[in-house]
C-alpha cells in the first residue's frame, strides 16, 4: 500500500489525536481520559488510581501495613530498632543506615518482559516499600500497556529517592534496566540522578554461598527468613502473565504478579533487617559459618578491630570453622607485627593441624623464626620438615607447583648458608 | 650457482609452451595533487612525518566529496593508499570537532585489529587526544563502558553490530549522537546472502541514528565490480558519488595465464595445477625472488607449503617460506606480516586471506593455483605483486575446471574492465523478517514507518500474530522474551553443508571438503565416485543426519552420474520478456529434489556398466528462479534432440552463470525440464540455492542475451570433439553428432527473427 493510501486509511485517527494534544486539560475531560481506562472500576477495587502524564497513563497502587505485620521471622517494623542499632554501631559498613532516616530507605524491585538487558525488553513493574513512624506502604507503578512509560517513569521518579534504595541485585539487573528505559525517554521526563544503594544480593552471596543451594531471593527466604508463600506466582511467568494481560487488560490476569512483587519488597525488608541483625550482633552469632563470613566481610572493610572480635568468637565455637578464624586472626596479628601472638595461633596449628595447614603455617613459622626471631635453627628444622610433607602431599595428589616448589627450595638452601656461616 | 633476475626469468617464461596467454599492464605515473589547504595543521604535519606531502588524486577526491557532505564509494587496487581515503575526513572532522564519532566496519576481527595499529600511528603523531578501539568478542569487558562513552572511532564487524551493538543501543548514546561517518571497508565482500544480511544491519543502525537525530555519511572503499555504485546503493540505501580516480604509481606488470598440459585426451583432464605451482614458484624462490601463492583452500596452502619447504630445503631456511591462512594466531600472522614487510620472508603460501587489505608491502611475483572464482578477487590477489617501481609477474595458473578453462581461453573477457556484479538481495523476505525482529527490538515500529524504504505494515501484523509484536495505538512494541539477535547469524548456517572425509588412511582421517546438501544428493550418495583435485575416491558411508560423507581413495575405470528427480513448481511469476523462440521468466519457485538411481559409466567408452539405488529423502526449497520457456516452433522439434540441446546448454549455464553474477559454483542450480510442470513447455529453470533468493537469478534474467552468446561462443570453441564435461557434459558412446546437433539448436534459439 502506498504512503498516500496509508494516510487516508489513517486519516481519522491521525486527525483525532492531533486535535487532542491541542486542547488544554480541564475538568469534562479528566472524565474522558479515565474512560480510555480499560476495567477502571476493577482496578479501583483493588486500591489501584490511574496516573496521567503526557496524554497517556500509568497505574498506581498502594498498599498500607502495619507495623506489626510479621513476614517470616520478622516483625515489619523491627526495622526501626535495626536502624537505631546501626545509629550507635562502633564501625561503619554498606549496609550501614547511619545518617538516614528509617523511612528513607526504598526497598525495591522490578518485573520485566524479558531477561536480557537490551532495548527490547523493558519494565512493566516498579514496586518499593517505605517504613514510616507509624505503618508500611507498599506503592507499585504499573505500566498498563507499552508506550506509556513516560507517563511511568514521570509518576516513579518524582516519589524516589535514589541514594537510598536496597535491592536484590539491582546494581546489575534492576538499575541498568532502569537506566536503558530513562535514555529512551530522557527528554520527557525528570533526569535520571547519581545512584547509590545497598544491594543485599551481595550480602547473602557472601553469608550463604556456601550453606545454600542457590541464593535466589526465593530460596533465601523460605530457607533463612521463614516466609512461605502460597500460590505464588514464580518470577519467571512474569513475562508470559504481561503479555497475555496485554490481549485482555482485564486487573486480575496481571494480578498475582502485583502480589509477587509486593510481596518481594516486603521480604526486602526482612533481609535487611536479619542482615543487619547478622552484622550488629556477630559475636554473639549462633552459626559458626556466618559467624566467620561475617567477620571476613568486617576484615575485608577494614573494621579490623570488629573482625578481631568476631574471629576470637568463632574460635571460642570449636567447630571447623575455628581453625580457619585462628588462621584469618594470626594473618592480623601478623600484619600488625604482633609476632608472639601470631606464632602462638600458628604452633598450635602446627601441632594439631593435617599436612596443608602443616604446609601452610610451618612456611609461616620458618618466615617468622628466620627474619623476626633470628633464630636459623628453629626456621631451618621447619623449612626441611614443611618441604618433606609438600613432597608427600604432592606424591599423594599427583599434582605439583615447580614455583612452589622452588620457593621451599630456595629458603632450605639460603637457610643452609646461614647456617654454616 | 648465480642467481637470475626476475626479468631473465620472465624472459623465460615467454619461451614456455604451456603459457596461452600474455598482457603486459603500462607502468603508470603517481598522479598527485597538495594537500587540501583547510587540512588541520596537526593532521598534515603527522602524515608529513610519514612521508606523505601530496595525496594522490582519488585520496583528494574521496576528502573533499566526503567533506560535502557525499557518500562515497571509492574504487581502489590493491596498495593504492585506500585507508587514507577514510582515515583523511574522518580525522580531520574529530580534530575539529572532539565530539564526532566514527563507525568503521571491517569483514573480519583481524582487519579491524590491522587497521587500529595503522590508525594509531598516526594519531599519535597528530598529538591529539583521539581515541580509536576495536569493538569485538575479545575486547575486554573492563575497557567496553570507555569505549562506548569515549572512542571517537569504534573499529568492528558487522556481526558485533548487529548483536552486542544495536540492541543495546541506549549504552552507545554517545556514539549514535554525534555518529557523522560510517566506513566500510572491503565493500565487495559484503555480497550474497551475507551482503544481504547486512545491508539489513545498516538499515538498523540508520534507523537508530535518526532516533538520536545524527545522519552519517557513508564512506565506502571496494575492490574494482562493475556496478560499484549501484551495490553500495543497494547495501547502504544512499546515493553514491563513486571514486576511481586512481592516482597511485605502479611499475610494469606482466600478466600470464597459465594452463597446464593435456594429461587426459578423452575426458580433457589436465596435469594438475598444484603440481605447476610448486614447479613455477621453486624457480623465483630459488633466486630469492618474493612470491606470494595463492591457493583456494586452507588444506592446499599447507600442501604447498611443505612441497615448497621440500623443494628448496638445501637453498634456504624453511622459516623464509610460510603459510598464512585463517586459523593461525593473531601473533603468527603479525609476525609473517613483518617478516614479508622487511625481507626476511621470501615465500608466502596463502588462503584467500591475504586477499584483503593486510598490510605486507609489496611482492614481486604472485602465481595463483586456480582461477580465484571472480575477476574482482583476482585482481585483489595480483595487486599482491606489484611495486611502484620496477617489474612484477603475476600467473595464473589454470585448474581443468570449466571456469578456469573458460577464463584462460576467453583472456578478453577478464581483462575488460570488470564485468562482475555484486548481487544482493536485502528483501529476501527470510532474511527481512529477521532484520524487522531485531529491529522492533531495538525500537517500536509506528504504522505506516518504511524499513529501508520498503512497506513492512503487513510484515509486522504477521509478527503480531506471530506473538511476537504487540500492536497499540499506532505502534508495534516486541513482546517476547526472547532476544532475536541471537537466533540470527549473518553467516548462514541455514544451508548446511555436507562435509567430505578422507578415511583412506587408518588412523589419519581427515577432511578433504564440503558440499552444499542439494549437489551432495547426487554426488556424494553411497557407491559415488567423488572426484577431488584429479583423485578418484569412492563414497563408502553418507551420513545424512550428521551431514558427513566417508570417502576412500580408489583407482577405477569408471564414474558414476545420477539422476535427481527435480520438481518445480511456479509460484508466482514477476516479470516476463519475449523474445523471437522463446519467453523469460523470473519469479517464485518451490523446488522439490530426490535422488533416485545413479549408473556407473565406463571412462573410455562410456558404456553403461551398472546402476544402483539412491535412498536419500526429498529435500524442498522455496527460492526465486528464472526460467526459459522455448516457443512452440522449437518445441516441436524432434523430442531427443530438444532434450539433448536442453542438456548441453543447462551444462555449460552451470559453468558460466556464476561467473557472470560473482557466486559460487553451488549457489545457483540449473534444471532442463522436457514438460514444466506449470506449462508443459520445455524449459530451462535456473534457481537461487538459498531459501527466499539473494538476487543471482534475477541477474541472470537481466543479463539473459549476454549469457547466451557467451554459452554458443563457449562450446564452439571447446576443443572436444563431441561434448565433454567441460563443455555440454558427457555424450553416451556411439552418438557422434551431439554437440553439432546442440550448437545449431542454439543458432535457432538465439536467432533475432
Amino acid at each position: 500500500m502506498s504512503m498516500k493510501s496509508k494516510l487516508a486509511r489513517w486519516k481519522e485517527q491521525l486527525a483525532s489525536r492531533a486535535s487532542v494534544q491541542e486542547k488544554p486539560p480541564s475538568a469534562p475531560l479528566e472524565e474522558q481520559r479515565e474512560k480510555d481506562v480499560p476495567f477502571l472500576d476493577e482496578w479501583r477495587r483493588k486500591n489501584v488510581q490511574p496516573f496521567f502524564f503526557d496524554g497517556d497513563y500509568c497505574l498506581v497502587r498502594e498498599v498500607v501495613y502495619p507495623l506489626d505485620y510479621q513476614h517470616g521471622r520478622y516483625r515489619l517494623g523491627e526495622l526501626h530498632h535495626i536502624h537505631e542499632r546501626w545509629q550507635d554501631a562502633s564501625f561503619a559498613h554498606p549496609l550501614s543506615s547511619k545518617g538516614h532516616e528509617a523511612c528513607d530507605l526504598f526497598f525495591f524491585d522490578t518485573e520485566t518482559t524479558g531477561l536480557s538487558s537490551g532495548t527490547g525488553h523493558f519494565i512493566f513493574l516498579l514496586g518499593h516499600a517505605r517504613v514510616y513512624a507509624d505503618r508500611v506502604v507498599v506503592r507499585q507503578h504499573f505500566l498498563p500497556h507499552p508506550g506509556a512509560e513516560v507517563a511511568l517513569y514521570q509518576s516513579f521518579l518524582s516519589e524516589v529517592d535514589y541514594t537510598t534504595l536496597v535491592t536484590y541485585n539491582g546494581k546489575a539487573f534492576d538499575w541498568p534496566k532502569v537506566k536503558t528505559r530513562h535514555t529512551l525517554i530522557r527528554d520527557a521526563v525528570p533526569k535520571l540522578p547519581a545512584f547509590g544503594h545497598f544491594d543485599l544480593y551481595h550480602a547473602a552471596k557472601r553469608m550463604w554461598k556456601q550453606k545454600l543451594e542457590s541464593v535466589r531471593l526465593s530460596n533465601v527466604e523460605k530457607e533463612i527468613l521463614q516466609i512461605e508463600r502460597e500460590k505464588d506466582v514464580p518470577g519467571f511467568l512474569a513475562p508470559m502473565m504481561y503479555m497475555d494481560f496485554l490481549s485482555t487488560p482485564h486487573p486480575d490476569r496481571i494480578f498475582p504478579v502485583l502480589r509477587h512483587n509486593e510481596l518481594d519488597v516486603l521480604s526486602l525488608i526482612c533481609l535487611y533487617i536479619h542482615l543487619s541483625k547478622q552484622l550488629l550482633e556477630a559475636p554473639q552469632l549462633k552459626d559458626a559459618s556466618e559467624q566467620l563470613e561475617t567477620a571476613r566481610w568486617l576484615e575485608t572493610l577494614g573494621e579490623t578491630n570488629a573482625a578481631k572480635s568476631v574471629y576470637e568468637r568463632v574460635i571460642e565455637k570449636e567447630t571447623k570453622e575455628a581453625w580457619q578464624a585462628k588462621w584469618q586472626l594470626s594473618l592480623l596479628y601478623k600484619k600488625e607485627k604482633r609476632y608472639k601472638d601470631a606464632v602462638e595461633i600458628w604452633e598450635q596449628l602446627w601441632q594439631h593441624g593435617n599436612d596443608t595447614w602443616k604446609i601452610k603455617v610451618g612456611i609461616e613459622l620458618a618466615k617468622a623464626y628466620e627474619h623476626h626471631f633470628r633464630d636459623v635453627h628453629a626456621a631451618h628444622r621447619y623449612a626441611i620438615s614443611v618441604y618433606e610433607r609438600w613432597k608427600a602431599l604432592s606424591r599423594s595428589y599427583k599434582q605439583r607447583d615447580d614455583a612452589q616448589e622452588m620457593e621451599l627450595i630456595k629458603r632450605i638452601e639460603r637457610l643452609k648458608r646461614k647456617l654454616s656461616h | 650457482m648465480k642467481k637470475k633476475t626476475l626479468r631473465e626469468l620472465v624472459e623465460q617464461l615467454r619461451d614456455d609452451p604451456n603459457v596461452v596467454y600474455w598482457h603486459e599492464i603500462e607502468p603508470q605515473e603517481a598522479n598527485t595533487v597538495p594537500m587540501p589547504e583547510h587540512l588541520d595543521l596537526r593532521l598534515r604535519t603527522a602524515l608529513e612525518k610519514r612521508g606523505i606531502a601530496s595525496l594522490y588524486t582519488h585520496q583528494a577526491s574521496a576528502f573533499e566529496a566526503v567533506r560535502n557532505g557525499k557518500h562515497i564509494v571509492a574504487v581502489t587496487p590493491t596498495a593504492s593508499g585506500k585507508t587514507l581515503c577514510y582515515n583523511l575526513p574522518v580525522l580531520q572532522a574529530i580534530a575539529e570537532n572532539e565530539h564526532t564519532r566514527a563507525l568503521y566496519l571491517f569483514p573480519t576481527k583481524a582487519l579491524a585489529q590491522d587497521q587500529k595499529s595503522e590508525l594509531h600511528e598516526i594519531i599519535e603523531e597528530m598529538g591529539v587526544p583521539i581515541h580509536s578501539y576495536t569493538y569485538d568478542g575479545d575486547t575486554p569487558p573492563s575497557i567496553r563502558q570507555k569505549i562506548r562513552k569515549a572512542g571517537h572511532i569504534v573499529m568492528t564487524n558487522p556481526d558485533m553490530l548487529h548483536s552486542a551493538i544495536l540492541p543495546h543501543h541506549t549504552k552507545w548514546v554517545a556514539l549514535f549522537e554525534n555518529l557523522r561517518y560510517v566506513v566500510i571497508d572491503e565493500l565487495h565482500t559484503y555480497r550474497g546472502v551475507f551482503g544481504s544480511h547486512v545491508a539489513n544491519v545498516i538499515r538498523r543502525l540508520k534507523r537508530i541514528c535518526e532516533f538520536y537525530g545524527s545522519r552519517p555519511t557513508f564512506i565506502c572503499a571496494s575492490a574494482t565490480l562493475s556496478n560499484c555504485k549501484e551495490f553500495a546503493e543497494r547495501l547502504t540505501g544512499e546515493e553514491m558519488t563513486l571514486i576511481d580516480n586512481n592516482g597511485a604509481p605502479r611499475g610494469r606488470k606482466h600478466f600470464v595465464f597459465y594452463n597446464p598440459p593435456v594429461v587426459h585426451s578423452s575426458l580433457h583432464i589436465r596435469k594438475s595445477a598444484t603440481a605447476e605451482v610448486n614447479r613455477l614458484a621453486k624457480q623465483f624462490l630459488e633466486n630469492g625472488i618474493q612470491t606470494i601463492v595463492f591457493a583456494r583452500s586452507r588444506v592446499r596452502v599447507e600442501l604447498i607449503l611443505s612441497h615448497l619447504q621440500e623443494l628448496i630445503k638445501d637453498q634456504l631456511d624453511r622459516k623464509t617460506i610460510r603459510g598464512y591462512r585463517g586459523g593461525y594466531l593473531p601473533k603468527e600472522r603479525r609476525e609473517i606480516e613483518k617478516g614479508l614487510r622487511s625481507g626476511e620472508i621470501i615465500g608466502v603460501v596463502s588462503t584467500n586471506a591475504l586477499e584483503l587489505g593486510v598490510d605486507i608491502g609489496q611482492l614481486q611475483v604472485c602465481i595463483m593455483t586456480g582461477y580465484p572464482g571472480t575477476v574482482a578477487s583476482t585482481w585483489q590477489q595480483a595487486g599482491r605483486a606489484g611495486r611502484r617501481h620496477g617489474d612484477s609477474l603475476v600467473i595464473m595458473v589454470a585448474s581443468s575446471n570449466p571456469i578456469d578453462q573458460y577464463i584462460v581461453q576467453h583472456p578478453e573477457y577478464f581483462f575488460q574492465r570488470s564485468p562482475e556484479t555484486a548481487r544482493i538481495n536485502p528483501d529476501n523476505i527470510l532474511i527481512l523478517v529477521d532484520h524487522l525482529k531485531c529491529a522492533a527490538y531495538e525500537l517500536p515500529f509506528r504504522q505506516g514507518e518504511k524499513f529501508g524504504g520498503v512497506e513492512v505494515d503487513e510484515v509486522l501484523e504477521f509478527l503480531t500474530e506471530q506473538k511476537v509484536l504487540h500492536h497499540r495505538a499506532g505502534k508495534w512494541y516486541w513482546m517476547s522474551d526472547a532476544f532475536p539477535a541471537h537466533d540470527i547469524s549473518l553467516r548462514s548456517a541455514s544451508q548446511e553443508n555436507v562435509v567430505i572425509i578422507d578415511i583412506s588412511e587408518t588412523g589419519n582421517h581427515r577432511v578433504i571438503g564440503e558440499m552444499d546438501r542439494f549437489s551432495a544428493m547426487t554426488l556424494l550418495h553411497e557407491e559415488a565416485i567423488y572426484l577431488h583435485e584429479g583423485v578418484q575416491y569412492q563414497v563408502e558411508k553418507l551420513d545424512w543426519e550428521e551431514k558427513k560423507a566417508y570417502v576412500r581413495e580408489v583407482n577405477v575405470e569408471y564414474f558414476t552420474d545420477a539422476n535427481l528427480a527435480v520438481q518445480l513448481h511456479v509460484l508466482e511469476e514477476d516479470r516476463n520478456e519475449q523474445r523471437p523462440k522463446l519467453s523469460l521468466h523470473y519469479g517464485d519457485v518451490s523446488v522439490r529434489a530426490m535422488a533416485t538411481i545413479f549408473k556407473k559409466i565406463k571412462l573410455s567408452t562410456f558404456e553403461n556398466i551398472g546402476s544402483g539405488p539412491i535412498h536419500l529423502p526429498e529435500e524442498e526449497l522455496h527460492t526465486t528462479a528464472t526460467w526459459i520457456e522455448l516457443g512452440e516452433e522449437l518445441a516441436q522439434m524432434d523430442a531427443p534432440l530438444v532434450e539433448q540441446a536442453l542438456v548441453g546448454i543447462s551444462n555449460v549455464l552451470r559453468h558460466l552463470v556464476p561467473i557472470f553474477v560473482m557466486c559460487d559454483r553451488t549457489d545457483i542450480h540449473v534444471v532442463p525440464q522436457m514438460k514444466a510442470l506449470h506449462s508443459g513447455m520445455p524449459t530451462i529453470f535456473l534457481y537461487d540455492r538459498y531459501p527466499g533468493g539473494v538476487g543471482l537469478s534475477e541477474a541472470v534474467f537481466e543479463r539473459y542475451d549476454e549469457i547466451m552468446k557467451e554459452v554458443k561462443h563457449f562450446i564452439e570453441r571447446c576443443p572436444c570433439e563431441n561434448g565433454c564435461p567441460s563443455c555440454i557434459g558427457v555424450i553416451e558412446a556411439g552418438n557422434h553428432s551431439v554437440k553439432k546437433n546442440v550448437i545449431a539448436f542454439l543458432h535457432k534459439l538465439l536467432a533475432s527473427e
